[in-house]
């Protein structure tokens, strides 16, 4: 077994905790039932470690069985690292078409034939998403294992999520995307965060809804937790009002899970107690993020409490309208980012 | 209306035990607003209920009102009406089926700046009239390290300025709700008029907030 083989396993069983281990080993299904009756998971990770390896050994896995059993870890994990979002662009006429098959075809041929040696694993997940693993070599050296690019698409949407990717790859995934599910361009969605599963979630709307409507009554009768008679909310009705439109404008009940939203702004001061500030001709920089274990959540919160003004502003409301939160305002309005998102 | 306000500047005299000879009502705070007569809340515009006593609670945040509303009503001797607000001035829809206001309670969180600002906006829409001892303050997290120590000297000294109790109470654990009730329960009675021989502007006197005079000199910390 050689030291690539060693080396990625070790990393591997390194950064699965031991709980996921064990299952993920059951689920790989390449150990014998023997190997997986001898293997002792309260052992110290180290130990662990060791016995995987001498299994490894015994039955000969090469790095492609390595990368098989990473891959079921990152796909039922898939909330880790920096997940970013990209939106394929004008398609053919028969992109709604393309189904998984020829879509793996296209995508292998068209990588390899860019970049030369390249590993590509891809596999279709239950909820109709494929997952690709892309480990990257050039002229001189091997594929490298240790740092793979996943890229996750769902087949007839124009979005793709992928992580770990770098500036030089980045136009030979492009490519290779664009040419394989037949559309014409690719561009960045400005959005990310750490749980794939909240971005994907957040862009094809897969959360609670609320629309405009007259009668609201259904919200205000759930929110009815003052049952004595005696207690009275003497405003209880704006408060049912402001809980109405923050509602629709940021969804009810459970949120996707965003981390941060970045506003970039480029417009001119404007205070007119600063004169020397205001009379600079160039627009004046300035980055604005907003952070939180889950952004929307407290944004939501914010303008049902009344601490953000209702209507909420259209600069908050757009993160789950368009679907970004990464956004460059300048003065002729918010417009699309002139710079794109640095994966 | 201005020219109203300033005119009803009042002067009591009542002499007690402790010897007071005067009570002045500070009413700057109600000049420079535009409003009218009605969306004042007038502490004797109804007539009481019988072994009834009404509570105001104001707190910009809606979170500590709550959990006193259900300990207060809980009281069996007296009917605790309990009314909850964000701020004043109340809706006028509600003005019908409004018991008479007894005591009027503004619940600040000194961690919060906006909560102190919304409180201090609130009190223009109360009717002077409140403020002969049926009005507290009440506040929270004064022991909190974020808190500057200049907020609760504001605190301090706009309830001296208005001759108004000045009440500290922890809101995260049961017993601090309770006790902050027992206390509220004590004025309340009073203001309602249910204790004999007390009267809330007398209860105010020996209660309300007052200043040390070194308050602006720094502390030692």
């Amino acid at each position: 077994m050689d030291d690539a083989t060693k080396r990625l396993l070790q990393r591997l069983v390194r950064r699965i905790p031991t709980q996921i281990l064990r299952t993920t080993l059951d689920k790989w299904g390449r150990l014998t039932a023997a190997q997986k009756q001898s293997i002792d998971f309260t052992q110290p990770k180290w130990a662990l470690t060791e016995r995987l390896l001498a299994v490894c050994e015994e039955n000969e896995w090469t790095v492609k069985h390595i990368t098989e059993l990473e891959m079921i870890y990152v796909i039922d994990n898939p909330n880790q690292g920096m997940w970013y979002a990209f939106q394929l662009l004008d398609p053919e006429d028969d992109a709604c078409s393309v189904e998984l098959t020829q879509f793996k075809e296209q995508f292998k041929s068209h990588l390899s034939e860019l970049v030369r040696p390249v590993s590509v694993k891809i596999k279709k997940h239950t909820d109709e998403a494929v997952w690709i693993r892309i480990a990257w070599g050039d002229s001189f050296s091997r594929p490298n294992h240790l740092k793979p690019t996943y890229v996750v698409h769902h087949l007839q949407t124009p979005y793709v999520f992928v992580t770990s990717l770098t500036s030089k790859q980045k136009p030979l995934l492009s490519q290779a995307l664009v040419l394989s599910t037949r559309y014409q361009a690719i561009k960045d969605a400005n959005l990310s965060g750490r749980k794939l599963t909240a971005i994907r979630d957040l862009l094809m709307r897969q959360y609670q809804q609320v629309f405009p409507t007259n009668y609201p009554s259904p919200l205000a009768e759930r929110n009815q937790t003052v049952s004595n008679p005696l207690i009275e909310k003497e405003q209880a009705q704006p408060a049912a009002n402001r809980l109405q439109m923050a509602c629709e404008a940021f969804g009810d009940g459970v949120l996707p899970q965003l981390q941060s939203a970045v506003y970039k702004l480029e417009t001119k001061f404007r205070d007119y107690t600063n004169k020397t500030m205001t009379e600079r001709e160039e627009p004046f920089r300035c980055h604005v993020k907003f952070a939180s274990t889950n952004l929307l959540e407290s944004l939501r919160h914010c303008a049902s409490s009344g601490i953000a003004s209702t209507p909420v502003t259209p600069l908050l409301s757009s993160i789950p309208l368009k679907g970004r939160n990464y956004f460059v305002i300048t003065d002729n309005g918010p417009g699309p980012s002139s710079q794109t998102h640095q994966p | 209306m201005t020219s109203d306000a300033r005119s009803e500047k009042k002067r009591e005299t009542e002499t007690g035990p402790e010897g007071i000879d005067r009570i002045e009502i500070r009413l700057d705070l109600f000049t420079n607003v535009n409003w009218t007569r009605m969306s004042l809340l007038k502490p004797f515009s109804r007539l009481p209920g019988l072994n009834t006593a009404s509570i105001l609670l104001v707190e910009n945040e809606e979170q500590f009102q709550q959990s006193l509303a259900d300990a207060l009503v809980e009281e069996t001797a007296v009917t605790v009406n309990v009314r909850l607000a964000k701020s004043l001035p109340l809706p006028m829809k509600n003005e019908e089926g409004r018991p008479r206001i007894d005591l009027v309670v503004f619940i600040i969180n000194l961690t919060s700046e906006l909560s102190f600002q919304s409180a201090e906006a609130s009190l223009k829409y109360l009717d002077p009239g409140y403020f002969l001892g049926k009005v507290c303050f009440m506040v929270t997290n004064a022991r909190n390290a974020s808190v500057p120590t200049e907020r609760l000297d504001t605190v301090r000294k706009l309830a001296a300025s208005l001759h108004c109790p000045l009440l500290f109470a922890e809101d995260q654990t049961p017993d601090g709700v309770a006790n902050a009730t027992e206390r509220l329960l004590t004025i309340l009675k009073v203001a309602a008029g249910l204790v004999p021989m007390a009267t809330a502007l007398y209860l105010s006197n020996l209660t309300r907030c007052t200043v040390p005079p070194d308050i602006d000199q720094p502390s030692f910390d």
